[in-house]
């Protein structure tokens, strides 16, 4: 456990900064505030993915545009017009690109940051930092690619001409409450890979369950009116569900889906934080 | 060791370091708990995971614009005490007082990207090692001269050859804004005339009121670096004190043994 006397990092020459350093905790703090005082480390993380990602690539950041349309026109081959799945009135293409563009991040930051404590392993070892920021940095590097897939969903929609009604504002919230439960699970899944890598097996496994436990090749009105309430457990739901209402003017979700999803976001995001905190001692000891 | 008037810099009461062999400390595999839910025993019988203390009762203090020497063989402990004045590993028992920020370098290049440029690297792992943007731009040429890296500042690092690499990560690490430095070894890079030129800047550092905790095999480097030094012996401390006393005892103890 660390404790500070004084915080900041004023580097005056009078009176320095007082650290005090102990063994763990039992019951560790949440340490919010160090992890305002250590936010600068967050950009670095980010800038460097970013700088890193599409190096030695020929189209570049492109790829975030192509990647979701390249998974459209599949599915629209083989879901909307070979299998004829519903799509709640939207043209195939449109339902489905709504829900890609979404996924593509989540799932990105769910094989990234899940991963992200032990592929940094030697700035783990070597520099301290509060950990919790691979995790954080792969969910909001990942916005760049979110807004390279909303440009590819834009030029769908200029195309088949819908245009977004107002409910086009609650968009950053649905993101927000997406990302808020990937970043949770990913805290769990990250913290628990350093000491059994059997979660770096598992994670295409639990990839693939959650994407088919949302909404994105069907829509939610498939599930049985009996199975709804167990179905909204899964906040993705109401974030694709949310997205197509927004963006397209499907149904809009009823206030249950919104609880229990926002809910549902919220306890993931604050449990996976908790466990990640009571982790992190063991870290740079195991990875 | 020495009788502080002003408060250290540095203050390690009691610090313990305890390590298990053979499990990673997170906990057993799951077949191994699952054996045990069935009463099996597989591994040893009485103790499955054997301990072993890296670093017991360990206390100093370090006044404030020295030079600590750290001297030990390998696994005495140095290198984690270091880590744990870091904040890398926390202790198992005992604490560190530390006045002032901390500045950790404990391996060149750490943090350095190898699809990133020499100038990228300095910008990046400058503000890993805690530093802000006005820092470095502040101190960047400085970097860039100490290195001798030149006319590659804007090549992917990559590219570089290992002693470029490891001059231009020194330099990066030993320009950082920190009271207290800690330096693991990392004087043996480059040349000759490289280390002289290091051991001048850390002489620079302590002048500008900063402390260094310093760990080195090298005894020339210890005895003209350091104001004072402590022994470490499989993770007791032996001695603390006057730097020639020190070699002379780390010394009796590689040959004596």
């Amino acid at each position: 456990m660390v404790t500070r006397a004084r915080s900041g990092r004023s580097t005056g020459s009078t009176a320095p900064v007082k650290t005090v350093i102990g063994p763990p905790a039992r019951r560790p703090s949440l340490a919010l505030g160090e992890l305002w005082r250590y936010r600068s480390i967050c950009a670095v993380l980010v800038r460097r993915s970013l700088m890193v990602r599409y190096r030695q690539t020929v189209v570049g950041a492109a790829w975030a545009m192509i990647q979701p349309l390249l998974m459209m026109v599949v599915f629209t081959i083989f879901f909307g017009i070979l299998a004829r799945i519903q799509s709640e009135g939207l043209p195939y293409a449109v339902f489905v690109m709504i829900g890609l563009t979404i996924w593509q991040v989540i799932g990105k930051v769910l094989n990234e940051a899940s991963l992200s404590v032990v592929a940094n392993g030697g700035l783990v070892k070597k520099i301290y930092f509060p950990r919790a920021y691979f995790p954080i940095a792969s969910a909001l590097g990942s916005l760049v690619d979110l807004a390279w897939g909303a440009l590819a969903l834009a030029a769908l929609l200029v195309i088949y001409q819908i245009v977004p009604g107002w409910g086009l504002i609650l968009v950053p919230v649905l993101v927000a409450i997406a990302l808020a439960a990937v970043l949770g699970i990913s805290m769990w899944l990250a913290a628990l890979n350093v000491t059994y890598r059997d979660v770096a097996q598992l994670l295409p496994f639990i990839t693939q369950v959650w994407m088919f436990t949302t909404p994105i090749l069907y829509p939610s009105t498939l599930i049985p009116t009996e199975f709804l309430p167990l179905y909204w457990l899964n906040p993705m739901v109401l974030v694709v569900d949310g997205m197509r209402w927004a963006i397209a003017g499907t149904t809009a979700p009823p206030l249950q889906e919104w609880i229990q999803g926002i809910a549902v976001a919220a306890f993931l995001l604050g449990f996976g934080y908790a466990f990640f905190r009571q982790r992190e001692p063991q870290f740079s000891d195991t990875v | 060791m020495t009788v502080a008037q002003a408060p250290p810099a540095v203050r390690v009461l009691g610090l313990g370091k305890r390590y298990q062999i053979g499990a990673p400390p997170g906990g057993s595999t799951v077949y191994e708990r699952i054996g045990s839910a069935l009463g099996q025993r597989s591994r040893a019988p009485s103790d499955p995971h054997p301990t072993i203390w890296a670093l017991k009762d360990v206390s100093f203090d370090v006044p404030r614009g020295e030079v600590l020497g750290i001297l030990g063989r390998n696994g005495s402990g140095k290198s984690t005490l270091m880590k744990i004045l870091a904040r890398i590993t926390a202790p198992t028992e005992g604490t560190v007082e530390a006045y002032g920020r901390v500045g950790a370098l404990l391996e060149v290049g750490t943090g350095f990207h190898p699809e990133l440029t020499g100038r990228e690297n300095i910008a990046l792992s400058g503000a890993i090692l805690g530093m802000s943007r006005e820092d470095i731009d502040a101190v960047q040429d400085r970097i860039i001269d100490f290195s001798e890296i030149g006319r590659f500042l804007d090549t992917p690092v990559k590219y570089y050859s290992s002693g470029m690499f490891t001059r231009l990560a020194f330099s990066v690490s030993i320009y950082l804004d920190a009271e207290i430095l800690l330096i693991d070894e990392v004087l043996a890079v480059g040349d000759a005339a490289f280390q002289v030129k290091c051991q001048e800047r850390i002489r620079e550092a302590v002048g500008e009121g900063r402390t260094v905790l310093f760990i080195s095999h090298s005894m020339a480097a210890v005895t003209s670096l350091c104001d004072s030094a402590i022994v470490l012996d499989q993770g007791v401390l032996r001695f603390a004190g006057a730097t020639s006393d020190a070699v002379d005892l780390y010394t009796q103890q590689i040959l004596g043994m």
